[in-house]
């Protein structure tokens, strides 16, 4: 029988906010819970959303008060949230605490609290940072900060551990690379037909009707509408294609501040009957206007993961997208055709992909098949599961990590101090955040000395013995232990 | 470029569900350790942890390994011997995550993790005498605030008669003004010394007047100049009006940004004629602020309107050359010794508003504001010159109301905070002073020295570089003779002390410009810039690439 934990979601970013982050969040919860854990979710209060919400499957999600600061993100006051997050921990009896999203302070800490109160910690981080401007050295090192006592990192692509490796000084062998994923079942191509279960042969859906040489290719734009999204790179490459290839027509979906240089473009060269734009769309609607189109065009300049070119694939479009961050690891080859994030190569990506599409070369009606079986949120759970049993010691140190932890003092100190399942002294702590910087190191050992303090006047004001243990959601079964992979 | 999709069908595994391969010992250390490699400036997983491991010398691991790593290789060499047998058998990793990876999720591939990563790619390694030539700028700024300090105590002190002093830089100021009239209508018919420049500058101005045209006709972003060249001087013309309407509304600081929308075009392409533009407006506008400080009873708005008139109508002035034809040189420069007249007599009328301006603050805490105020005017002064010297066509755009890349709007507030700072600093100052002729030389004496000859020291940079030297040796040689005389006591023979200083000043110049320049140069080895694929990619965009490359 595995374990099954109990488990806090801590994010600034939850639903009601619509979001990459939120799906994620919420997701992975559901999974689990069909898993067999408990999963709380915690984040700050919206408008409108406060106390204690269930949704479905018997997810629990805490609003706690706070205040935001901006774009929902809540204001960073490192101590505030500990006596709230201490009542939390205890009244649901939480193993481990899963912090989420790099610019949500909540999560960061949730993750130093939890620490000192003696939790495993996992983080997940979302989204890519450079390294040059001030605004990302900032952040690095409160990431250094949070992630200096992790006991796992959770990355969305390889790109993106390599960035969070870097930026946290990280062992890479904590960090696992566990992707985000679609729910299949919401992105369906148009007239699609579920392969009957029975069948053993290989499933074919029926090839799509093939495109004559003068019927209409819709080209989809998806994305909200800022600088690094390529909004710049898409006004200056639609008018282009669309001088290169009549009988095409693009569909733009999304909002933003790029949007007024969209319709000026679009004004100047005359193209009103040829560019339809959506503006704002609600997540709901996405597979509807993506099912009205042959090709997705996607020219972010930064991307960690990319889930919309997942989706688009799931609904059975070719995929034209730029080579940057992520998005190489995300599709295979036969799905997709890469451009350098430049006017002249984007143009010419998306001149090969029509011309493969009026070839009929690519048989995109495979893809909804394809791309279900490559994402789905139930690997996700089992992957993240794992890494929950390497933390809690389920998996030996050894077999999670892949090396010998009794090797002495030889093998790798750092990362055994870091998962070692004794490290929770004060003492070792403190070590880890010595090594943050000259100044930042000792700061960060007193932002711990305190926490600490405060943590032992709270067992003392409010000893756990009068917190109230609050009942269980009753737990799922796990599955069948054929299906089971844990 | 579209496979059978049978030929992906095998790659993706039907059996999905399945666990993962047993988990063995050193399953997630990298296998492949031969190192593919080469490259000493990527960074290797154990890079990471081991923080001060110089970059390694060879692609190799052996366990004689930097002190710092030795263990850990040692160890991980272990494993490579106990693992290789087993990890043969493996499909090869691969960095994508659609892929069925045989490995665990924490696996850290060493053939391909990092392998992106640059390190210093574009730094550019700099050297001692251009360095040294450019700290030049810093020290003519220093040695002008110091002057201008000197020139005060010696008028606190009654060393020096306040009239003389400002009766001579009005006459420096005067011929000054005249070298760059002489200048500017040297250059307005022939034009730029270098073509490259002026080719740039119309290119800058054309991107700006166009927004996003469609490309066909001349993607390669290079038009014909010469039907370019011919806007220019048709918005350059234009540029006469707009400078002259410029003049009425200066009194805000937003005006510059607020009115330059209106003539696009010819700021642009009169280049570098928007530079004196900004530091007027910038002088202007702290002048606005002296007066605002100084009118308890007096009304602030006709003093600061004269006073703005008066340097934006030097702006219009300067801006001469733009304006090809004749009359309109001449009514600038009528323009400009009118608005001179009238902001002399303003200030005149002024001084003994200011005289009594901080009479209740103690002296202590005047020299330490403007101490401080001093020292915000040198650390935010605007050294860059970029109006003159190297990116001509850069400040072109990035005055052009930012149609530039934003740093150079972004400049601008701190600027004029330079000029501020020193103007209230000189007013401070000069509140100081018992009488109000002497409050009165000093202010002009301020106004010449922040408002006026920064842009008149860029413009000589810009315009020679034997100048540039010359008037930096004058300087240093000017501050260094001033403070030696102000040190050294009322009664030996100034001249002497004057002369040591001027020995002392040249050589901390000498050692300061020297040694900062060497020291710049020795910091550049910590210098580690990581550049990879998370950086968000900078797009390549025809209709705007030379936006992008300053």
């Amino acid at each position: 029988m595995a374990p099954t934990y109990n488990i806090a979601m801590v994010s600034d970013f939850f639903f009601p906010q619509p979001g990459g982050v939120e799906s994620h969040i919420y997701q992975l919860s559901s999974k689990l819970r069909d898993r067999g854990h408990k999963v709380i979710i915690i984040t700050h209060a919206y408008k409108g959303r406060t106390g204690v919400r269930y949704l479905t499957n018997g997810l629990k999600v805490y609003h706690v008060p706070f205040f935001v600061l901006y774009r929902s993100a809540s204001f960073p006051t490192v101590f505030s949230f500990f006596p709230i997050f201490r009542n939390i921990v205890l009244r649901e009896r939480i193993d481990i605490v899963h912090g989420h999203a790099s610019l949500s302070s909540l999560c960061h800490e949730a993750i130093l609290h939890a620490r000192t109160m003696g939790l495993r910690t996992v983080y997940t981080d979302h989204s890519l940072f450079g390294f040059a401007d001030a605004a990302s050295i900032f952040a690095n090192k409160l990431l250094k900060f949070s992630l200096s006592d992790v006991d796992h990192v959770i990355c969305v692509s390889h790109t993106c551990k390599e960035n969070t490796v870097l930026r946290a000084s990280l062992d890479p062998l904590m960090v696992s690379a566990i992707p985000n994923a679609v729910v299949a079942e919401n992105f369906k191509p148009l007239d699609y037909t579920e392969p009957s279960p029975r069948s053993f042969a290989p499933h074919h859906p029926p090839p799509a009707r093939p495109l004559g040489p003068h019927d209409m290719i819709t080209i989809v734009v998806i994305s909200r509408l800022f600088y690094n999204k390529g909004t710049d790179l898409l006004t200056a490459a639609i008018p282009r294609i669309l001088a290169n290839h009549p009988h095409t027509r693009f569909i733009i979906a999304g909002d933003g501040p790029k949007a007024i240089d969209l319709e000026q473009m679009i004004e100047q060269n005359v193209l009103q009957d040829r560019v339809e734009m959506l503006g704002p769309i609600r997540h709901e609607e996405v597979r509807d206007v993506m099912v009205r189109g042959h090709i997705y065009l996607h020219p972010s300049l930064t991307e960690a993961f990319g889930t919309v070119i997942v989706e688009a694939a799931s609904c059975g479009l070719y995929v034209v997208c730029t080579r940057v961050g992520g998005i190489p690891e995300v599709l295979p080859s036969h799905m997709t055709v890469f451009a350098k994030p430049e006017e002249d190569d984007l143009v010419t990506a998306t001149g090969k992909a029509i011309a493969s599409m009026r070839a009929n070369k690519v048989r995109t009606e495979l893809f909804h098949q394809q791309v279900k079986s490559m994402y789905s949120w139930t690997n996700v759970a089992m992957r993240t599961e794992r890494v929950y049993n390497g933390i809690s010691g389920a998996i030996s140190e050894a077999e999670f990590y892949g090396y010998d932890a009794a090797n002495g003092a030889g093998s790798w100190s750092a990362t055994r101090g870091r998962s070692g399942v004794q490290s929770f002294a004060l003492i070792d702590r403190l070590k880890r955040y010595y090594g943050c910087g000259i100044w930042a190191g000792k700061l960060f050992c007193l932002c711990v000395i305190v926490d600490y303090l405060i943590f032992l006047a709270l067992e003392l004001w409010f000893p756990r013995e009068k917190i109230d243990v609050c009942p269980d959601w009753p737990r799922k079964e796990r599955k069948v232990d054929g299906k089971d992979a844990g | 470029m579209a496979p059978p999709s049978g030929l992906h069908q095998s790659a993706i595994p039907s059996d999905f569900e399945t666990p993962f391969p047993p988990l063995v010992r050193s399953s997630t250390v990298p296998a492949g350790l031969k190192s593919h490699r080469a490259d000493p400036s990527h960074l290797a997983p154990e890079d990471a942890y081991t923080p001060y491991s110089p970059p390694r010398r060879s692609g190799t691991f052996d366990s004689t390994g930097t002190a710092s790593g030795t263990e850990s290789r040692a160890g991980r060499a272990r494993h490579k011997d106990a693992s290789r047998s087993r990890s043969r058998r493996r499909k090869r990793f691969q960095k994508l995550l659609w892929v069925k990876q045989s490995y665990p999720d924490n696996y850290t591939d060493q053939a391909t993790f990092l392998e992106n990563l640059q390190r210093n790619p574009r730094v550019r390694p700099y050297d001692f005498w251009p360095l040294v030539a450019d700290s030049t700028v810093i020290v003519q700024h220093v040695c002008s605030v110091i002057i201008f300090v000197v020139c005060f105590v010696g008028i606190f002190q009654e060393r020096v008669s306040p009239v003389s002093v400002v009766g001579w830089s009005s006459f420096a100021t005067f011929l000054g003004w005249l070298l760059w009239d002489w200048w500017v209508t040297n250059e307005a018919p022939g034009g730029w010394e270098d073509d490259d420049v002026r080719a740039r500058m119309i290119r800058d101005g054309r991107a700006y007047r166009e927004y996003r045209p469609p490309r066909r006709q001349d993607s390669s972003g290079l038009g014909s100049p010469m039907l370019n060249a011919s806007t220019v001087s048709i918005s350059s013309v234009s540029n006469f009006p707009s400078a002259a309407s410029s003049t009425t509304n200066l009194l805000q600081d937003h005006s510059v940004p607020l009115q330059r929308p209106l003539h696009p075009p010819g700021t642009n392409t009169s280049g570098g004629l928007l530079a004196p533009t900004q530091v007027h407006s910038r002088s202007a506008s702290s002048i606005n602020t002296i007066a605002t400080q100084a009118s308890g009873a007096a009304s602030p708005t006709t003093t600061a309107g004269t006073a703005a008139n008066l340097i934006a109508a030097g702006t219009t002035a300067f801006g001469g050359p733009g304006t090809t034809g004749f009359s309109p040189a001449t009514r600038n420069r009528l323009s400009t010794i009118k608005s001179a007249v009238l902001i002399y007599f303003t200030l005149l009328g002024l001084s003994p508003i200011l005289k009594s301006l901080t009479r209740s603050t103690s002296s202590d805490s005047i020299w330490a504001m403007s101490f401080w105020l001093l020292a915000i005017n040198v650390f935010f002064f605007d050294y860059s010159g970029s109006s003159w010297s190297g990116g001509l066509g850069g400040a072109a755009s990035g005055g052009g109301g930012g149609g530039g890349p934003g740093a150079h709007g972004k400049q601008m507030p701190v600027a004029s905070m330079s000029t501020n700072a020193a103007l209230m600093a000189s007013t401070v100052l000069a509140s100081r002073l018992p009488s109000t002729g002497q409050v009165f030389s000093l202010t002009l004496f301020s106004i010449e020295v922040f408002g006026l000859f920064p842009v008149f020291r860029q413009y000589a940079r810009h315009r020679s570089w034997r100048y540039h030297v010359v008037l930096t040796v004058l300087l240093v040689l000017g501050a260094g003779a001033g403070v030696g005389m102000i040190l050294g006591d009322e009664r030996g023979w100034p001249w002497k002390k004057g002369l040591l200083g001027m020995v002392v000043g040249c050589l901390i110049a000498a050692l300061a410009m020297g040694g900062c320049s060497w020291w710049l140069i020795g910091l550049q080895k910590y210098k580690n810039e990581i550049y990879g694929p998370w950086d968000p990619a900078r797009p390549i965009i025809i209709s705007r690439r030379h936006w992008d490359d300053d």
